[in-house]
Parts: C-alpha cells; sequence; structure tokens
C-alpha cells in the first residue's frame, strides 16, 4: 500500500512528518504546477471550481507515482467538498489508475476518524506512536504559519525584492527536515530572527486585507502567488484563514477559534443570516471587520463558479461599511499578466484614498490647533 | 387583504400548490409573477455579478415584477428537507441577496426549514410566518395541514397518473386526455432541477418542441419516491437536496425506461455538473440509452438548442427503427 494526498499550502510538510515518524510507504506528488492544472481540468466535468480541479490533478499525479491509496478530506458538510470523492474516484478508475480514494471525514468523523484512518495506514502502530508523531506534525504545521506570518510583514517592506521569499522557501526545507522539538525550535527562530534583520525600504505598506474560499486562500498556486505579488507592490497582506487552523478546524473544532469565527458571523450578521456552505459568510464577515479596522482595501479570492462565493460577491456591495474590494476569480483561464494589471490598478486607488485620508487629517489637526 | 408576492422561479416548481393553500387559508391573496420572458432575464441579470448562474438571475427578475404589487414577498430557505443532505449555497443565501441587490423589495417573509433540527423547530418556523397572518395557532396547525395535503395530493398526481407538471400545477389534469403509448412513439426522459425543466423560457420551449415530434416527455416528477430513492442509491449516495431529480431519475431512465435521455443543467453550477456527469458515465458504460445534456446560459441561442436536439431525435429514431421487428 502507498498513500498519496493532494497540495493545499504547505500541508504535505507536516503530512510527510507523520508518515515517516509511522513508516508508512507514502508518494508526494510534486508540487502544483502547469501540468497539474491542465491534467486535472481535463479530467473534470465541465463549470467545477478550481480545488476540484487541482486536487484531481494531485491525484492523478500520485497515482502515476505508484500510489494506490489516496487521501482527500470529504464527508458531508455543506458545499465544501463534500462531493469530490465519488466522482474523482472515477475518474481514476477511467484513467486505468487502481486506485481507493480514503475519506477524510472532516465535518463528521473529524480526529477520531482522522486518527482511525493513520491507525489503519500505518498498519496498526501503537496508540502512543500515532499520539506523538501527530503531536510533532501538528507543532510544525504552527511553526510553518509562524514563519509564514513573519514572511507577509517583510515581503512589503524588504528593501531588496525577494529577499523574504528566498528565506521562506529555504526555511520550508529546513523544517521539513527537522526531525524533534529541539531542531525545529531552533530553525524556526533561526529563520525568524534572519527574517527580522531582513534590510527595510522604511516605507509605510498599505495593509490589505485577503478573504475568500479557503482552497484559493491557502494554495498559492490556485491564487498565482498572489501574496508575493502584493509583497513587490509593497502591500502587506492580512489573512485570518492559516493552515494549522484550517487543520484544527477540520480536525477538531474551533477554527480560528471558536469566538474569532462567532465574532466573524456576528458581522456578517445584517447583511447574511446564515452559513450557506463552503466560506461565503465568513468573506461577508470579514469584509465588514477589515473595513471597520481601517484596512485600506480587501482582496476577495473566489473560484470562478464557487457557488458560495458569488452569493457573498453579490451581498458585499451592499454592506454600509465601506472599504475597496477587488474579486478575483481563480481558475485556469486567470492569467499573470491580467492580475498584474488589476492589482496595480488596486493598489494605485488604495493609495490615493490614503493619501487623501492622511491630508484630512492634517487639515483636521491643523484646523484643531 | 395581504398580499404575498410569489415569484415564479426556483422552488415555486416544487412547492407552489403548498404554498399557495398555506397563505390563502390563512386569507392572504396571492401574486405570483407571470411566466418568464426576455425581460425577467435581463431585469435580474443587471442586478448581480455575471457569473450568477441563470435560474438566479431569473428569480431575482420575477421578485423585481413584484415590486410595488404586494406587501410581501414569499422567499423560503430550504436548508436541509432530508437528513444531512443539503441544498445549494444560492438557495441558502436567497433572502438576504435578494434584500442586498433589490432594496426596493417588499418586505420579505422568510422560513428556514431544516430537518436535522428536529420537528419542533420545523413547527416553530411555521408558527412564526403564519403570525403575521393570525395570531391564533389553531388556524395555522390547520393551514399548515390542510397545505401538506395539496403538496402530498400534487406529487402524486404527477407520479401515479403520469401528469405533467404545469397541468398538476393549475388543476387542470382532468383536461388531459390519456397519453396513449404508442410503441413507435419515443419516450424521452427528462432529468435536472423542475425550475430548468419547467420554464420554457430557460428551456428554450423543450417540452413544447418534444412533443412536436411526437414524442412521449416523461419528467423526474413521474416517477414514483420509491423507484427514484432506489435508482439513487444504485449510482451512490445522496449529498445534494434534489440529487433524485437528476442522478435518481437519470439512473431509472437509463434502466431500459425511454428511448432517450436529455439531462438540463445550468453553466457553472458545481451540483448539477457533477451530478449530469454521474449520469452520463453511467451512460456511456452501459450504452443502451442514449444521453444528451444541454448545459444553459444567459445567451444560449435558440437555434444551437434546435441543432442538438434535432440530431439527437434523429439518432434516437434511427436506432429504434433498427430495433424494431420489420413488418
Ligand atoms: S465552496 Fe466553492 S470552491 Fe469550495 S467546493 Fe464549494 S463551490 Fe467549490
Ligand atoms: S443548484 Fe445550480 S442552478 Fe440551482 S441555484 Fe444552485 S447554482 Fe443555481
Amino acid at each position: 500500500m502507498r498513500v498519496g494526498i493532494p497540495h493545499l499550502g504547505n500541508l504535505y510538510i507536516p503530512l510527510k512528518t507523520l508518515f515517516r515518524r509511522l513508516n508508512v510507504d507514502y508518494v508526494v506528488p510534486p508540487l502544483n504546477s502547469r501540468r497539474t492544472l491542465s491534467l486535472g481540468a481535463k479530467y473534470s466535468p465541465e463549470g467545477l471550481c478550481i480545488p476540484f480541479k487541482l486536487t484531481m490533478g494531485n491525484l492523478i499525479e500520485a497515482a502515476e507515482l505508484g500510489a494506490d491509496t489516496l487521501l482527500m478530506p470529504g464527508g458531508y458538510g455543506i458545499c465544501r467538498l463534500g462531493y469530490y470523492v465519488r466522482i474523482q474516484e472515477q475518474v481514476l478508475r477511467d484513467l486505468g489508475h487502481p486506485a481507493t480514494i480514503v475519506e477524510l471525514g472532516v465535518s463528521e468523523r473529524k480526529f477520531l476518524g482522522f486518527l482511525e484512518m493513520v491507525k489503519k495506514l500505518s498498519n496498526n502502530a501503537p496508540w502512543t506512536k500515532i499520539f506523538a508523531a501527530f503531536r510533532f506534525g501538528l507543532a510544525k504545521l504552527n511553526a510553518i504559519d509562524r514563519v509564514e506570518r513573519a514572511v507577509q510583514k517583510v515581503r512589503a517592506v524588504e528593501r531588496d525584492k525577494g529577499t523574504a521569499n528566498r528565506l521562506y522557501a529555504r526555511s520550508l526545507d529546513a523544517l521539513d527536515e527537522a526531525d524533534d522539538y529541539r531542531t525545529l525550535k531552533k530553525v524556526e527562530a533561526d529563520y525568524l530572527a534572519q527574517l527580522d534583520a531582513v534590510p527595510r525600504n522604511g516605507r509605510q505598506p498599505l495593509i490589505v486585507g485577503i478573504t475568500g474560499e479557503f482552497y484559493v486562500l491557502l494554495e498559492p498556486f490556485s491564487n498565482l502567488d498572489l501574496e508575493s505579488e502584493l509583497g513587490k507592490l509593497g502591500v502587506e497582506v492580512h489573512r485570518t484563514t492559516f493552515i494549522s487552523e484550517w487543520t484544527k478546524f477540520s480536525l477538531f473544532f474551533g477554527f480560528l477559534g471558536k469566538s474569532k469565527k462567532e465574532r466573524i458571523h456576528q458581522a456578517a450578521m445584517p447583511y447574511l443570516k446564515r452559513d450557506i456552505g463552503g466560506d461565503g459568510w465568513e468573506s461577508i464577515g470579514e469584509k465588514v471587520l477589515y473595513a471597520r479596522e481601517r484596512y485600506d482595501g480587501i482582496i476577495h479570492l473566489a473560484p470562478f463558479t464557487c457557488m458560495p462565493e458569488i452569493v457573498a460577491q453579490n451581498i458585499m456591495p451592499a454592506t454600509r461599511e465601506e472599504i475597496p474590494v477587488l474579486t478575483l476569480l481563480c481558475d485556469e483561464q486567470m492569467g499573470k499578466p491580467g492580475m498584474l494589471t488589476r492589482l496595480e490598478a488596486f493598489v494605485d486607488l488604495l493609495e490615493r484614498r490614503r493619501q487623501k485620508r492622511d491630508n484630512k487629517n492634517n487639515s483636521g489637526q491643523a484646523q484643531s490647533k | 387583504m395581504v398580499k404575498v408576492g410569489i415569484p415564479r422561479a426556483l422552488l415555486y416548481y416544487r412547492y407552489h400548490p403548498m404554498w399557495q393553500t398555506f397563505f390563502t387559508r390563512l386569507g392572504a391573496e396571492l401574486v405570483v409573477s407571470p411566466p418568464t420572458t426576455r425581460a425577467t432575464l435581463l431585469a435580474g441579470s443587471a442586478r448581480v455579478v455575471a457569473d450568477t448562474c441563470l435560474p438566479v438571475k431569473v428569480f431575482l427578475g420575477h421578485v423585481i415584477h413584484l415590486v410595488n404589487k404586494c406587501d410581501f414577498v414569499f422567499i423560503p430557505v430550504l436548508r436541509s428537507v432530508r437528513r444531512r443532505v443539503y441544498n445549494c449555497s444560492k438557495f441558502l443565501g436567497l433572502p438576504d441577496m435578494t434584500r442586498a441587490v433589490i432594496p426596493e423589495c417588499p418586505p420579505i417573509l422568510e422560513i428556514e426549514i431544516d430537518v436535522n433540527k428536529g420537528e419542533d423547530y420545523l413547527h416553530q418556523a411555521i408558527y412564526e410566518l403564519g403570525r403575521h397572518f393570525t395570531p391564533k395557532k389553531s388556524l395555522i396547525k390547520e393551514a399548515a395541514q390542510a397545505a401538506w395535503e395539496a403538496h402530498d395530493d400534487f406529487r402524486k398526481v404527477m407520479h401515479h397518473a403520469g401528469v405533467m407538471l404545469p397541468e398538476a400545477m393549475t388543476g387542470r389534469e382532468g383536461e388531459i386526455r390519456e397519453a396513449s403509448s404508442n410503441s413507435s412513439q419515443a419516450a424521452i426522459g427528462l432529468i435536472g432541477h423542475p425550475y430548468l425543466i419547467h420554464d420554457e423560457f430557460i428551456n428554450h420551449r423543450l417540452i413544447e418542441r418534444l412533443q412536436a415530434t411526437h414524442s412521449r416527455v416523461v419528467t423526474p416528477e413521474m416517477v414514483t419516491p420509491g423507484e427514484l430513492e432506489v435508482a439513487t442509491a444504485r449510482l451512490g449516495r445522496d449529498y445534494w437536496a434534489y440529487e433524485e431529480e437528476v442522478v435518481g431519475a437519470g439512473s431509472y431512465f437509463l434502466q431500459g425506461k425511454v428511448d432517450g435521455i436529455i439531462g438540463i443543467a445550468t453553466f457553472g453550477c458545481g451540483p448539477d455538473s457533477l451530478m449530469m456527469d454521474m449520469v452520463r458515465r453511467e451512460a456511456a458504460r452501459i450504452k443502451s440509452v442514449p444521453f444528451m445534456s444541454l448545459t444553459l446560459e444567459e445567451h444560449t441561442a435558440d437555434a444551437g438548442v434546435l441543432t442538438r436536439l434535432e440530431a439527437f431525435l434523429d439518432m434516437i429514431h434511427r436506432k429504434k427503427r433498427k430495433t424494431l421487428p420489420c413488418a
């Protein structure tokens, strides 16, 4: 039995750790690439969203490398991923890969389902070993996210563009290799210090909140590396959804911590009263919160044809809390040049808005003196 | 009299007899928007982002028509009508989305139906809806019971007596003469949501066109719930609400019940595209019943639909002639 997984940002790193520690035979398919996407798009029913297509591509590429047991988040839950597995398994079969897909009942069985699955895959490893491996994997995931947060900040203000990204790539390799808590801690501290020491350009960055559907938020390939591009334009991004949180939410309960999530829903309430599946409710709530917190703007990421995000996109302009929103639809048609043009125009707009605000504030102060 | 506006779209095609009974029993007058036209679509489509699906654009057009013509617009939210089977996000967000894009819309009467929350929750929801019309609990209860019976009769007339939905809805079933089933007549099974199959504007008058070629048309409502359930299970499990209308009916028709199947879906609809795909795969596997899918969107041209339909029917007739014993 050889296990294969689809990609979601850096999630493969802690999963590798888990598999290694439990002596599971596994393959990690190549990182998302044009090939992954075109394979996925070719074998997906028309009109499906990019999370489906990319994970489809991952599963095919994993099967090509001999994986016969593929893990996919699945199970009930509204909209989100719920239906993928049946079709994806059929596609694989039609392509002549006799692989079975193991559904991780993300919303149903949570942690228990996951542990049982790991137990099976690890050929009945003792529970103590499983728990230990799991804990370490989670620690790694948290470390990765902390480094990523630091990178998000540095990208916007580094003097030499690309420095933070280079450090980020190296840190991921090092975190991947770290095999005990001490090394893990040391690697993290080391890279955080290096990021801290990156020479800055002294400018005050624009701050943009990023919201939308979780897959396109967390998988940079699907959003054409939006965050790096914004960094190049001198914009600091803020995103509430991180992989560690998503994982914990999926496995346990409180995604952003229950209260954080409730706060978002509360903010959305006047405009959307209920969960509509996927992340539509959160997108609206985050728009309201980002506006209240005086962010410069919002980028709303939505997979093309994503139902909950279309609802969110239609409701957003009606909220009283005003803030510029740029919705980017992610799919295989989205090209980098087009996206960059739109980003530049958006950033220009935000800069002008900020200047206007600053001028107003200054003149306001002058008058009050 | 309080006027309640009903947009002739989406769930109207499934539940209108129920709603009508409920509201009229409570003394309200119903205002149903007229059948969809291009103007309906254009009015709705102007309010939303382009990627919104066709049926929702049409729905909003109907709501716009009702502005100034009624005191309330009724927009129920059916989160779940079967345990752990959920509805499309657009249905769940419909009242809020309507308010956001049609600010001039009359107050919206909402009710959330979610069987996962238990019977008490359901009763409470119905009671709150009824309270807009009368404070008397007993009256509301009676109206709800009558509404349920009306719904049940409506469904039964379709799957037992084989009456098509528009006739069953208007109570004109008596006028329909017995469909003479003639073995040389091709039977075409339609699969898809009722708001696609029975909105003549959306589907380019498909049923009328099929009947003009002397085909006998069978729709998912005409299959009994039991048969649908068994057939759905054959291809998978339920996940989306109304899966039976596509996967169930498709799988049922594929068991040699019809001469051809036409699947109707709209562009950009994730659930439909997955469900149609399951039926398409199954049809390709067993090869005995031809399957064609029509994916409709705002700009679909009449001519395109017509050409494909003709080609499909030609093929079915050729196939049928071959299998008929030579006289
Ligand atoms: S939430 Fe959107 S992207 Fe995710 S499965 Fe549903 S339609 Fe696709
Ligand atoms: S099921 Fe599809 S067609 Fe129906 S409202 Fe949802 S997205 Fe639109």
